[in-house]
């Protein structure tokens, strides 16, 4: 480089590999890198622990193929949307907590758990267990993430756009998810036709909004 | 002490003067519905308090109740030493009587249930 032309670079020196721009101009922008991507991790935990009861929930929802198949698609999703943003945090210098208690403790929305207490041998007690109760539970989750994302989009608009497409990307799919739940659990519960107004994914788990044009083969 | 659906509170919140949010230093009377959280008739009467969960688990909207008395039974994750200590989580508070409360106390909130050994305390303030 010409010792007469200096390299642009703003705050971060030349050549400086202690710092990223692509942390430094969000901090330009009002937005504090470090509250971000720790609300990420909150965020993220969410979407591996509803990823994890979702699991349960979908085995309980036992001879009810298509709400199944309906959980099966919110459920991969959510692990979709942990995976995207995954790299989002180490690209601003953070990392998973190494234990997978402190992930799950900070996880900024509640355990999704099957609603039904354990049984004298260590397993569920089915016998009071309503398919409503399981599907309020679904939906009580999605309510969750959806404001959760709201949150993140609010924050990073106009300072973050690369953190923002993430998140109004999973939003779009969150909001997919209280629809199909609402729909679900009006008829199951109520009897109310509550239409979602969606077509089916078009493979269990598409992931259109946040997986239609992939950061990387994982997400 | 009965509670009918359309019975009303005065909620005064206070927001702190060292607090971030635009409204520091602001104190805002509101008309709290029985059946309303604190969190949605602050938002509703344009008063934008941090939240996040909205069902009493990630604590972002923890308060500190200085008078009144709130309901908290749809909190998913609040504790006896909670209420003891005078916290509340607005997003899941109802009024019961004429009440006060501090707002944005995340903070000092998560340090509380830290040293409580009550998440999301250690697994936030350790990261």
């Amino acid at each position: 480089m010409s010792d007469e032309k200096e390299h642009g670079s703003g705050s971060v020196a030349p050549g400086d590999t202690s710092k990223r721009v692509g942390a430094e101009v969000i901090r330009e922008r009002g937005v504090d890198p470090e509250e971000l991507r720790e609300k990420l991790i909150d965020a993220i935990g969410a979407e591996f622990t509803t990823y994890y009861y979702y699991t349960n929930l979908r085995m309980h929802l036992a001879g009810e193929e298509d709400y199944k198949e309906i959980t099966e698609d919110a459920r991969l999703e959510d692990r979709a949307h942990f995976e995207l943003v995954v790299p989002r945090i180490y690209e601003l210098e953070g990392s998973l907590p190494n234990d997978i208690r402190d992930f799950a403790d900070r996880a900024s929305c509640p355990d999704a758990e099957v609603p039904t207490p354990m049984d004298d041998s260590g397993g569920f007690d089915t016998s009071d267990l309503a398919v409503e109760d399981i599907l309020e539970v679904l939906l009580e989750a999605e309510r969750c993430a959806i404001r959760t994302w709201s949150e993140i989009c609010d924050m990073t608009r106009g300072a973050d756009p690369r953190t923002y497409d993430m998140a109004q990307r999973i939003l779009n799919e969150e909001m997919d998810h209280e629809a199909w739940f609402i729909e679900l659990l009006s008829k199951e519960r109520d009897d109310e036709i509550n239409p979602a107004g969606h077509f089916a994914r078009g493979e269990p788990g598409d992931a259109p909004y946040s997986t239609n044009n992939r950061f990387n083969d994982s997400a | 002490m009965t509670q009918s659906s359309n019975e009303t509170w005065t909620v005064t919140i206070v927001v702190p003067e060292d607090s971030s949010l635009e409204e520091a230093g602001e104190t805002y009377d509101l008309e709290v519905g029985a059946d309303e959280t604190i969190l949605a008739a602050a938002r509703s009467a344009g008063v934008w308090l941090p939240a996040d969960c909205q069902q009493g688990w990630c604590t972002t909207c923890a308060a500190r109740l200085v008078d009144g008395d709130v309901a908290n039974p749809n909190a998913r994750r609040y504790y006896d030493e909670d209420d003891e200590a005078g916290y509340i989580l607005p997003c899941t508070a109802k009024p019961r009587t004429d009440t006060t409360v501090v707002v944005d106390q995340y903070d000092d909130f998560l340090e509380f249930r830290a040293a409580n050994d009550r998440p999301p305390g250690n697994s936030k303030l350790d990261s």
